[in-house]
């Protein structure tokens, strides 16, 4: 199994179309129609993902967060401009893009081991059934459930749920992972563990992530880059950070470099003076 | 600022329903001072809501007190009024209703009008004039806050407890409203407690931090003071080149308590390394425990112990295993030859930072077998010198090319590190002045009177011997350097103890019960002739025993009380605070850099917790470290929360560097089950 995992990894990385411009949305603009007239959500996004960064996109509610996110999944298609994924339009939603929601999104009635073993089946089709079950093994190790496999997803904890829903997305080896807020409802200790865990099979695999999420913190720990977005209507991307901290991080090495306090105090002053919401 | 509240020695404990106990918080002190504004901080289920429960008096402490104004707390009161996350207003009232009941209720005896203006008043200060006739339901979250902040406030209480205020709220409405009870509690001049788990809310509003352990058994771990000047902005705040120095203190305590959490966790449910029973699992007999020493008047409580029958011998056999060179011990101890130690109270941390340049070995110490105990002796060419004091010494070797030769038991053990902190504080350089030279205790003798060493460090017995001889004199005891001074620990590894938690704890209690009998003056005879016995001191235990501690070159012998102290003063309790201490030392010596999460390394090689349930074992005070600072021989006060604000103020002002280290996976330095028969 081992070996499968590497030579899919070879194929993707000797894949010359796949470099700097790996995701890129360009002159990307959604208006939707309401009863009360057109409403801009999003204007001129133009923003390159390389493969196998990890994005993190911050902003207040409102802005147009979710509308970029399912633009990637394919749920959404922009009124203007177009995203594309290693050269090609980004049409219907596919097993390439796979979206993890903060609620989990796990069906009840079945087994850990049987969410994630759908997933697999309808995804990869083409795998034979003993792979199949390594490759749900494997993943279920990765994030440590391989003795909750049995178990319903109301047996076990928030934080295990949310592990399962992150090795079903794995699973089925997305080229882009798409996280929408995924530890908004978690305790700080399980929210904690979660990150460390994610940025391990993270580097181990390496897809192109792109995470919604509004916890500073978070983005500074996890992304190479922090996209912030303007409020909306007609939100637009108003700076990106660089996140310059070597890997592989530890969260008190990075809250203790001197960069840490300015690159946060740089995003807080993004969303809190410059761009604050009209609550605050 | 004036005392307003005591929280002395308070635990509590809540019944289970196996008839056990649950205990939430143990031993807490704090001192609440006038006008302050503190924060409590910790992870879910640090006991941080059962201490703000206790301060307002809605429960009972299982043991200890708190005391307000003089008087013990002992029912809820006007005078100290909680504000809860879920804001319990009533909701068939409106705002001004709300706050007016508990107006009318508490201070009848205040004629209407002026209650009405109280009302009011209280209103206006939270900025709720315009809504005052609204209804709960048509308020936002903050806004239904501040009518329970302002219900509490118009009773004018001198405490306001807040448990977790803002928890329920987004991070906007949260940023605005901690702004404003800021401007509040300032206005009001409250004594106000927080109970918070967002370090930047608590780094805005506080004076100071008080960082809880996990629980069970939650203690204050560490106080952090905020000295952020006021009146403080929210965002500009964080600009203040100090703020995220604070911050990263609290997040790395933060860590460290949930990493300790983790690792506890996944010990208690491993399979047992080195497990003693499942080679034999078919016998219910004792298990034996081998037990490494090197014979000293510090193995007294052993072998009081076993000479007594103290240990459990339902649960443990006990077998001594002696050496001669510590370094031996300690290689046995690591390659799970012995199942623990009676090592120098340095070891625990050494072994587990690799100081010595082995590989890290997660070690803990449940308990301190002996505190002083040593003298520093100098051969007699040093008094022909004329050194008989510190300063005469220091005199001495700034007229010297030469280093002063010194045999120490073990390299940067204990011993050495005394020294090093009492010759620096003397004026003298031990880097470049002092060369320490690791000599095994027999040898010591023989190298004073051959010369190879200007003067050696060592128990009671070795320097006695060298006095009566008329080979040296003694220059100073450690009573001189820090009396009271941990000086030998019980050490194993940490996955040792994890597995065995029965045995161990018969293990302490059984020395912990003899320890006491080794302390009782009127026992002296018993323990003489126990440790005559050839295993032990042999024919030296009368020598090392004398009432009279002989000083040679001239002075007078003098009876030194609490010389080697077992019991007396909390003396087996490791106490953390201490090994905050050995951190500081071993980074100003450049050994390590400092441990930027030295409470996980504490937390995880301190565990009063096993001394304490061993204590209750053995019949005696469960007893728990203290937090209070301490100060060596040289008066400089060691403050656990602020170490190298410590290091600082030594002589050189040292500023090592700190880095963050990393814990050895337990037991993996013991390949193979200790033998055992």
């Amino acid at each position: 199994m081992a070996v499968k995992l590497d030579s899919e990894l070879a194929t993707m990385a000797s894949n010359p179309s796949a470099t700097a411009e790996f995701l890129e949305f360009r002159n990307v603009g959604q208006v939707f129609q309401t009863r009360r007239g057109p409403f801009e959500a999003l204007r001129t996004i133009n923003l390159s993902v390389a493969q196998g960064e990890f994005l993190c996109v911050i902003g207040h509610s409102g802005c147009g967060k979710s509308t970029l996110l399912n633009m990637v999944s394919g749920f959404l298609q922009p009124s203007s401009g177009q995203v594309s994924l290693a050269g090609e339009p980004i049409g219907a939603p596919g097993p390439d893009r796979m979206v993890v929601f903060q609620n989990y999104s796990l069906l009840p009635w079945k087994t850990v081991w049987q969410n994630v073993a759908m997933a697999v089946q309808a995804a990869r089709p083409e795998l034979s059934e003993g792979d199949r079950q390594q490759v749900v093994e494997h993943h279920l190790e990765m994030v440590g459930l391989t003795e909750a496999r049995h178990k319903k997803p109301a047996q076990i904890s928030g934080g295990m749920r949310q592990r399962v829903a992150i090795a079903r997305a794995l699973a089925v080896k997305p080229k882009v992972l798409v996280l929408d807020e995924p530890f908004g409802a978690l305790d700080a200790i399980t929210k904690e563990e979660l990150q460390e865990e994610l940025l391990t099979i993270w580097q181990e695999q390496k897809p192109t992530v792109l995470m919604i999420t509004h916890d500073i913190d978070e983005a500074l720990f996890l992304a190479d880059r922090v996209v912030m977005m303007t409020n909306g209507p007609a939100a637009t991307i108003g700076e990106i950070m660089t996140v310059p901290f070597e890997r592989p991080r530890r969260y008190e090495t990075i809250q203790n470099d001197p960069r840490y306090g300015q690159l946060r105090n740089q995003a807080l002053d993004f969303l809190y003076r410059r761009h604050a919401h009209a609550d605050s | 600022m004036g005392k307003l509240m005591t929280v002395d020695d308070v635990s509590q404990s809540f019944p289970l329903k196996d008839g056990g106990h649950y205990i939430a918080i143990k031993d807490i002190d704090l001192e609440i001072h006038e006008g302050e504004f503190i924060s409590l901080i910790g992870h879910s289920g640090c006991g941080k809501s059962t201490l703000l429960n206790l301060l307002a008096g809605l429960s009972q402490a299982s043991s200890g007190g708190i005391v307000m104004d003089g008087r013990q707390v002992t029912d809820p009161g006007p005078e100290r009024m909680v504000v809860f996350q879920n804001y319990s207003l009533l909701p068939w009232q409106t705002v001004r209703q709300n706050v007016a009941m508990a107006v009318n209720n508490v201070m009848h005896d205040l004629p209407a009008p002026a209650r009405q203006e109280r009302v009011d008043c209280t209103l206006a200060m939270v900025g709720l004039e315009a809504a005052k006739d609204k209804f709960p339901k048509e308020l936002s979250g903050g806004m239904k806050q501040r009518v329970a902040i302002a219900r509490a406030l118009a009773l004018q209480p001198r405490l306001l407890l807040l448990d977790e205020p803002f928890g329920a709220l987004d991070a906007l409405t949260r940023g605005n409203l901690q702004q404003q009870l800021m401007q509040i509690c300032q206005n009001a001049g409250v004594t106000t407690v927080m109970v918070t788990h967002d370090v930047d809310e608590a780094l805005l509003l506080s004076d100071r931090v008080v960082m809880m352990t996990n629980g069970p058994e939650a203690g204050i771990g560490q106080i952090l003071q905020v000295p952020l000047p006021r009146p403080r902005q929210r965002l500009e705040v964080m600009e203040h080149p100090d703020y995220y120095g604070l911050r990263g203190e609290l997040i790395g305590f933060l860590q460290q308590q949930r990493r300790l959490k983790q690792r506890r966790t996944s010990l208690a449910t491993a399979p047992a390394p080195g497990a003693v029973n499942a080679s034999r699992p078919f016998h219910r007999s004792a298990t034996v425990v081998r037990l490494g020493v090197v014979p000293g008047l510090d193995v007294a409580p052993l072998a009081m112990a076993i000479d007594l029958k103290l240990f459990d011998d339902a649960v443990l056999q006990v077998v001594p295993v002696p050496f001669a060179h510590w370094q031996r011990l300690e290689e046995q101890l690591l390659n799970g030859s012995l199942h623990g130690a009676i090592t120098a109270a340095t070891a625990p941390l050494a072994l587990t930072l690799g100081l010595s340049g082995q590989r890290p070995w997660s070690a803990v110490t449940p308990m301190t077998v002996s505190r002083n105990g040593n003298a520093l002796c100098l051969g007699l060419p040093m008094l022909a010198q004329g050194v008989r004091t510190l300063g005469d010494l220091a005199r001495w070797l700034n007229s010297q090319d030469q280093p002063l030769r010194i045999g120490v038991p073990q390299r940067r053990a204990i011993a050495e590190v005394l020294l090093r902190h009492w010759l620096a504080s003397g004026g003298i350089d031990p880097e470049r002045q002092v060369r320490f030279e690791a000599l095994s205790p027999m040898a010591m003798h023989g190298a004073l009177r051959t010369r190879q060493v200007d003067g050696f460090c060592a128990g009671r017995y070795r320097v006695a011997e060298i006095v009566q001889d008329g080979q040296g004199y003694v220059l100073a005891t450690d009573l001189d350097i820090w009396s009271g001074h941990p000086e030998k620990s019980l050490t194993c590894s940490e996955a040792w103890a994890a597995a065995h938690p029965e045995i161990l704890e018969a293990l302490c209690s059984g020395l912990m019960r003899a320890a006491e009998r080794c302390d009782d003056g009127g026992q002296r005879e018993a323990l003489t002739q126990v440790l005559s016995q050839p295993q032990w001191l042999g024919t030296r235990a009368a020598i090392a025993l004398q009432r009279q501690f002989e000083f040679g070159a001239g002075t007078e012998p003098k009876a030194l009380l609490r010389f080697n102290q077992f019991h007396a003063d909390r003396a087996c309790v490791p106490n953390p605070a201490e090994g905050a201490w050995l951190l500081s030392q071993f980074s100003r010596w450049g050994w390590c850099p400092f441990p930027s999460n030295r409470l996980e390394v504490l937390g995880q090689v301190y565990r009063p917790d096993l001394c304490a349930a061993a204590l209750q074992r053995a019949g005696l005070a469960s007893l728990r470290p203290t937090r209070e600072a301490f100060a060596l021989a040289d008066g400089l006060v060691f403050d656990q929360d602020d170490p190298l604000g410590y290091l600082k103020s030594l002589p050189g002002s040292v500023q090592p560097p700190v880095a963050p280290v990393a814990l050895p996976v337990a037991g993996a330095a013991a390949p193979h089950s200790p033998a055992h028969r």
